[in-house]
Parts: structure tokens; C-alpha cells; sequence
């Protein structure tokens, strides 16, 4: 938000009712702040109407951050909006992989991580899902070796505190 | 019944007054639904701009009479939303609630770039509180109900309903049903009960017995609480100076003793300096604009701040506050009367410095309004403000453009009626005036109603004299015509070397154009006539026009330099560093 990167991600957990144009509504108001959405993950609720939504942004200053959740909270489809307490929540992500590995490298990796595979075509070529966090994910990746990434589908995170 | 049907009747039920606005292809089965009902009075005003600042003349002028109404404004779709824009982001930057309905394209052709479609939900939601779009005749009541809720819960602002053609023509169901009196909204995020703690209005009461130096800075919630009678008891009660913010004018007789006049970049020396060296700064209904602040590091440094105000997200925004109370600025001033702990102290030297304050430029100001004239021998605004104060005895109502013109009236008037003070703030949108002044006189008809501009921003909405001749609105027109952009001249003269860029104006024969219109025209240029021009127009019955030659060299101040502290305020041009 300024010329100095902010270096602390920050998590912010919004309810809303599901009417038209809450994303539209909420993703202005960042904009206008100025804010680069890391990512943000919206699903339903238990309760019927209600969305959960999961934003996640760099901001170092606590005070911006009040005031950005305040401003949130002025949305009139909000019901309530609070910045996740990071340390003390689960973070998880969805990856969907196509990648092309032996079948050994697979096996190899399958001793290590935990994920299922989806879809597998002759030339080597697959597609797998895995569910984690953000650093197990990445880890997988970069644990591919001779292997080869064709494509990736992350779903952005959501978080729920202790 | 047709949606168009339940559009007026919604309307009805919301005890609407007046609809301003102007037609087109996609309005018109509204438009003519409101000929066939005839349950409000239609004024068309000569552009959509026209039309939303009247609405907010109704919603800020009916506010403290016994007939509170919400201002309506109505436009086709594509340009004719597209003119309201302007009119709406004021509203919004002023808190003023609005409605404002649009007739959009029929909903099967909607962002096909379908003829005069505009994304009019898109553009209108970041300057609103909501947008609508019903898109079925089942949600049209729903909408515009929800829609007067959500413009005046908690701080007030616009609302807009774009409502396709072909909803306006559907028929609702044998079965359809809309009871207005049991709607609610269930609009969560609009709900609010700030009531606040007994713990915190102590704490705010025990800084105020303890301060030695307190202000109160008073801002726009106290008119829109219509809480200047209980402002007054609490200065009073705790002897407290009390300095205005441009919106909070009005809330109390300007020349009461406590009263220290407006603050801010062009505030006067007195509620500058205080705020610069109080102890506690108490804000009531306000926001810490930058015009009042100036630069941020160097505000209140020295001071505890308490801040009351109905928008939580404004608390801690621009200035930490000590104690902050989430209210209605009216009810949480009655919740501080009533604590028994709150004490009154003379704060002898504290009323001497500020006495010393106002001293300063006092009499520099008054030679200037006794002079009259400027360097060039033109009339100066300050003189001219000063005469209709006299004539008037401030208890007249005052609308302003945005220029020097107005923060002249803002420093110079001396307000006496509760809420009797209309222009743009936040937005400072040229062109305000004229039309805003229609939609006062409707609402306070028995008042005298003054409307002031320069000439760059008469020159905005001018058009609106169709208006006024057409419905011979009494309003008393003043156009003060220095022959420039005033303000922004002002700050080439301080600020860019005297290059005047883009701001000397060829005007026109005003006197002409106010002949076409039928309205009653003088020209003052000297000031011996200045009394006589202003008390013939004050008993000219119907509208009337003055205008002012005004010297273009006159400077506003004091002046907070923008972006300086209000440290660095300029009181003087003899005194300039
Ligand atoms: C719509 C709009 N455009 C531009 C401005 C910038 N602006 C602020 S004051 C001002 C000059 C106003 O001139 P005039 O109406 O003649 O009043 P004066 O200052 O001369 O009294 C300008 C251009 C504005 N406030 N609003
Ligand atoms: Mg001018």
C-alpha cells in the first residue's frame, strides 16, 4: 500500500448475506484502499443466505487494519467482518495438479504426501488433489524433481480460529 | 398493479412531498403513473444535477421542522443517471439521506450496450449507502422501503433504485402482497444500537472536569440530530468554548458567548489557535476532515480527544481518540448532561488567551469592512456578507456555492436559526447552490431563503432559473462576480506566483439572462448601494437576483495552507513569513 512492501499477511473473516453485489461491494472497498488481494475464498453457510468469505492481504499497520474492517462492517450486507487471529487458526488450501511423473516418482511422493489421484492418461500424465496448508502445498511442488508441472488450480485459503 | 403504480404509491407511503427530475424513454411509465396519481408535487428541473441537489435541499431543510422529508430525484437511464452522479457523491460526502429512482433498459437487453444503458448499479455503489435493481414487480415496494431505511438509519446518505422498464410495466400476481407498515429490513449491517457504556460517558466527563483548556468542535451530526439546544446546555453547564466545523454552523448562534466561530483551513484566528493549544478536544458529530485537521502529525498533539459519532468507522480514523462514544451525537450530549460528576470551572486564563486570540486580526478585518473595496477598487464579499448579516440579523436562511464566496458567508454570517445553513462540503461541488435552494424554500416556504454564488459555479447550474421562473420559487439570488475562479485564483496568488491559470472568466450580461428569465434583476457596484439592493430584494416578493461586482484580489483568511498543520496558519498578508 505504500512504496515500502507491507511483510504481514493478514487474514480478514467476513459473514455476509448472500445478496447480489457483496463481493462486487467488498472487493471496491479494498481497491479503494488500496490493497492487493492475496486471495480471497467466498462459500456458503450452514445458515441459509449467509456466506462466509475469507480475504487475505499484506498490511503491517494494526491500525489500518481496524479501519479497513470498520469500513467492511459499514457494508450494509455485512454481518459481521473481524481479522483472523493467525497464529491460532487452521489454515488450509485445495490444490488441483495435472502433472506428468513416473510411476515411481508417484509412489515415491504418495509415501510422503497425502493426496488423491483424480485422473491418470497413458503419457504419465496426472491429476491430483491435495489438501493442506499453504507451505505443504508449495513443499509438494518443489518436491517434484524429475517430474513436471502442466498446470495448477489453488483454491485460496480458508481459515477457521481455534 | 403495475410496477410503475407501486413505484408511486411506495412513494405515497413513505409520505414523499416532491419528486425532482427529468424524463426520458426508460422512466416514462413512472412518469406517467405520477400524472395519472397526482399524490406529489413534480418539479422538473432543467438537468438531472439540478434535480438531486433539490432533493437534498428537502432532506437538509426539513430535517428540524415538524415534517421531516426525504428528498427524491428521478432520471431516465444512461445520461440521465449519468447527470445525478455528480448530486449523489455530494449527498454521499455530506451524509445527506437521498432517494434517487432511474429508469433503466428492459431487463432482457441489460449489458448488451443496449441504447442509453449505463451500468448505473455499478457506477452509483461506491458512492452510495445502496443500490437496487428489482428485478421482478414483486420487489419494487421492497426495494424503495428498504431503501428510505437504509438513506436515513445512523449516518445518513444516498440510495438509488434502478428499475428496469419491463418491471415497470409487469403486473404483480393476483396474490401479491406488501404490507409497508410491518416491513422491515433485514439489513443487519445497517442495525445499530450504540448505546454507550456508562463506564465510558464517566470517563469522557471526568476529562472534561479535569481539562483546563477544552474545545468542543461541533460538527454536522449536531444538525442532523437537530441537537443544538442540547449542545448549548452542555457548553453552558460545563462552560465549554465551542468551535464549528462548515456543516456544524447553525447548530447554535454564532455570536453566543461561547462560541469561538468556524474552524479549519479558513476558520477564524480564535478556534484555530484554541484548537491548536487545547488540552481536550471534545468532536461532536464530526470526522476530522483534512479541512479541519490540516496535516494530521501536528493535530492535537497536546490534547486528549473525545470523540462522539454515529459512524463507528470513523472513530480512530484520522485523529486517536482518549474516549470515543458510538452515538447519536444528540442522545450521547444528553447521557454526559445527565451524569451528576460533570462540574463547571471558570477556566479564567483559558477564556483570556482565546479573547487574546480573537484579537489579533479583528481589527484589521473590520478596516477591511468598513473600507469596502479591495485593491482594485471592487466590492469586497466580506462587506457585502457582513451588510446582509446586519440586514437580515442572521436569522435568515443562507445557502452558499463552493468558492471564496462561500467560506466568506460561512465566516461573516451571523447564524442565528437552527439549521438555517446549506452548501457542499465534503465534495465542495461548484454549481450547489442554485438548485439546493430550490429544494430548500419548498420545505421552509415561510423563510427568506438567500442563495449565493460566484460566478464560475452560478455558471454551473444556471440553467435552474427555468426552474425557479417556472415554479416562481421566492428565492433571493446574490451572484458575487469577481470575474474569476476566486478560490483557486487565490491559491495562485499565494501558492503559484500569481500565474492565473485557467481561472480569469468572460462573463456574460447577467442582467440580460436574468431579464429572460423574468426575475428581477439589480447590479451593485458601489458600496453605498449595497443596503438598499439587499433590502429591495429581501421585500420583492418572488425570486430576485443581485449581482455584486467583487474585487477579485480579496483574499480568504486566516488560511490553513493545505497540507501545512494549523500551526502555519496565515493570519495575515502584512504578517505573511
Ligand atoms: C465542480 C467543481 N469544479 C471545480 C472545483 C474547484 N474549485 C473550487 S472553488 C473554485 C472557484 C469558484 O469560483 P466562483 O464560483 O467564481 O467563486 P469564487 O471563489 O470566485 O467566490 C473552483 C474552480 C469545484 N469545487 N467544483
Ligand atoms: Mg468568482
Amino acid at each position: 500500500m505504500t512504496s515500502t512492501h507491507p511483510m504481514k499477511r493478514r487474514a480478514i473473516l467476513i459473514f455476509v448475506l448472500n445478496r447480489p453485489g457483496v463481493l462486487n461491494k467488498i472487493s471496491m472497498l479494498i481497491r479503494r484502499k488500496m490493497y492487493n488481494v492475496e486471495t480471497v475464498t467466498a462459500c456458503r453457510t450452514h445458515r441459509p443466505g449467509i456466506s462466509r468469505m475469507t480475504l487475505t492481504l499484506y498490511e503491517d499497520s494494526d491500525d489500518k487494519m481496524i479501519q479497513v474492517i470498520k469500513q467492511i462492517e459499514k457494508i450494509a450486507e455485512v454481518l459481521s467482518a473481524k481479522e483472523l487471529d493467525v497464529d491460532n487458526s487452521f489454515w488450509r488450501e485445495v490444490a488441483v495438479i495435472k502433472l506428468e511423473a513416473s510411476d515411481s516418482l508417484m509412489e515415491r511422493l504418495g509415501s510422503k504426501y497425502n493426496f488423491e489421484i483424480l485422473d491418470r492418461q497413458e503419457n504419465e500424465v496426472f491429476i491430483i488433489q491435495m489438501a493442506g496448508t499453504y507451505g505443504l502445498i508449495d513443499e509438494f511442488m518443489q518436491q517434484l524433481g524429475e517430474g513436471k508441472i502442466i498446470e495448477t488450480a489453488r483454491s485460496g485459503f480458508t481459515a477457521m480460529e481455534k | 398493479m403495475k410496477g410503475a403504480e407501486l413505484v408511486i404509491k411506495s412513494l405515497k407511503d413513505k409520505g414523499v412531498q416532491y419528486v425532482f427530475g427529468y424524463t426520458g424513454g426508460a422512466i416514462m411509465p413512472v412518469f406517467d403513473e405520477m400524472e395519472k396519481q397526482k399524490v406529489f408535487s413534480f418539479i422538473m428541473s432543467r438537468h438531472e444535477q439540478g434535480a438531486a441537489f433539490m432533493a437534498q435541499g428537502v432532506s437538509r431543510a426539513s430535517l428540524t421542522t415538524s415534517n421531516p422529508q426525504i428528498g427524491v430525484c428521478m432520471a431516465t437511464s444512461g445520461p440521465g443517471a449519468m447527470n445525478l452522479v455528480t448530486g449523489i457523491a455530494d449527498a454521499g460526502m455530506d451524509s445527506v439521506p437521498i432517494i434517487a429512482i432511474t429508469g433503466q433498459v428492459p431487463s432482457g437487453v441489460i449489458a448488451t450496450d443496449a441504447f442509453q444503458e449505463s451500468d448505473v448499479v455499478g457506477v452509483m455503489m461506491p458512492l452510495t449507502k445502496q443500490t437496487y435493481m428489482p428485478l421482478r414487480v414483486d420487489q419494487i415496494e421492497e426495494s424503495i422501503h428498504e431503501a428510505f431505511h437504509v438513506a436515513t438509519v445512523g449516518r445518513g446518505g444516498p440510495v438509488v433504485i434502478d428499475i428496469p422498464k419491463d418491471i415497470q410495466n409487469q403486473e404483480t400476481a393476483a396474490d401479491y402482497r406488501f404490507d409497508p407498515i410491518a416491513f422491515e429490513s433485514d439489513l443487519v449491517g445497517m442495525l445499530y444500537s450504540p448505546h454507550p457504556e456508562r463506564e465510558t460517558i464517566r470517563k469522557a466527563v471526568s476529562l472534561i472536569n479535569r481539562s483546563e483548556r477544552p474545545l468542543i468542535l461541533c460538527g454536522h451530526g449536531i444538525i442532523s440530530a437537530n441537537a443544538g439546544d442540547s449542545l448549548k446546555q452542555l457548553a453552558e453547564k460545563a462552560n465549554l468554548p465551542v468551535a464549528f466545523t462548515l456543516h456544524g454552523l447553525s447548530s447554535l448562534p454564532v455570536d453566543h458567548p461561547l462560541s469561538l466561530g468556524m474552524v479549519g483551513m479558513h476558520g477564524t484566528v480564535e478556534s484555530n489557535w484554541a484548537l491548536l493549544n487545547a488540552d481536550l478536544v471534545i468532536a461532536l458529530g464530526m470526522r476530522f476532515d483534512d479541512r479541519v485537521t490540516g496535516k494530521l502529525d501536528d493535530f492535537a498533539v497536546n490534547a486528549a480527544v473525545i470523540h462522539v459519532e454515529i459512524d463507528p468507522s470513523e472513530i480512530d480514523k484520522n485523529v486517536k481518540t482518549n474516549v470515543s462514544i458510538n452515538a447519536d451525537a444528540g442522545g450521547a450530549i444528553q447521557q454526559l448532561l445527565r451524569d451528576p460528576e460533570l462540574i463547571s470551572k471558570p477556566r479564567r486564563l483559558w477564556f483570556e488567551q482565546i479573547e487574546t486570540y480573537r484579537s489579533e486580526i479583528v481589527d484589521e478585518i473590520q478596516e477591511e469592512i468598513d473600507t469596502g473595496v479591495g485593491k482594485e477598487g471592487q466590492l469586497l464579499m466580506k462587506t457585502i456578507v457582513s451588510k446582509l448579516s446586519k440586514a437580515t440579523g442572521g436569522r435568515d436562511i443562507v445557502v452558499a456555492d463552493v468558492g471564496q464566496h462561500q467560506m466568506i458567508v460561512a465566516r461573516f454570517y451571523n447564524f442565528q436559526t437552527p439549521n438555517s445553513w446549506f452548501t457542499s462540503g465534503g465534495a465542495g461541488t461548484m454549481g450547489c447552490a442554485l438548485p439546493m435552494a430550490v429544494g430548500v424554500k419548498m420545505v421552509r416556504p415561510n423563510e427568506r431563503v438567500w442563495s449565493i454564488s460566484g460566478d464560475g459555479g452560478f455558471q454551473m447550474n444556471i440553467q435552474e432559473l427555468g426552474t425557479i421562473m417556472e415554479h416562481d420559487v421566492d428565492i433571493k439570488i446574490l451572484l458575487f462576480n469577481n470575474g474569476y475562479l476566486g478560490m483557486v485564483r487565490q491559491w495562485q496568488t499565494l501558492f503559484f506566483d500569481g500565474r492565473y491559470a485557467g481561472t480569469p472568466m468572460k462573463n456574460p450580461d447577467f442582467g440580460k439572462i436574468a431579464a429572460a428569465y423574468g426575475i428581477p434583476y439589480q447590479r451593485v457596484a458601489e458600496v453605498s448601494e449595497i443596503d438598499a439592493a439587499l433590502a429591495a430584494a429581501a421585500e420583492h416578493k418572488g425570486a430576485t437576483m443581485v449581482e455584486f461586482l467583487c474585487d477579485p484580489s480579496e483574499i480568504v483568511l486566516p488560511m490553513v495552507p493545505a497540507g501545512g498543520g494549523i500551526a502555519d496558519m496565515i493570519t495575515s498578508l502584512k504578517k505573511k513569513k
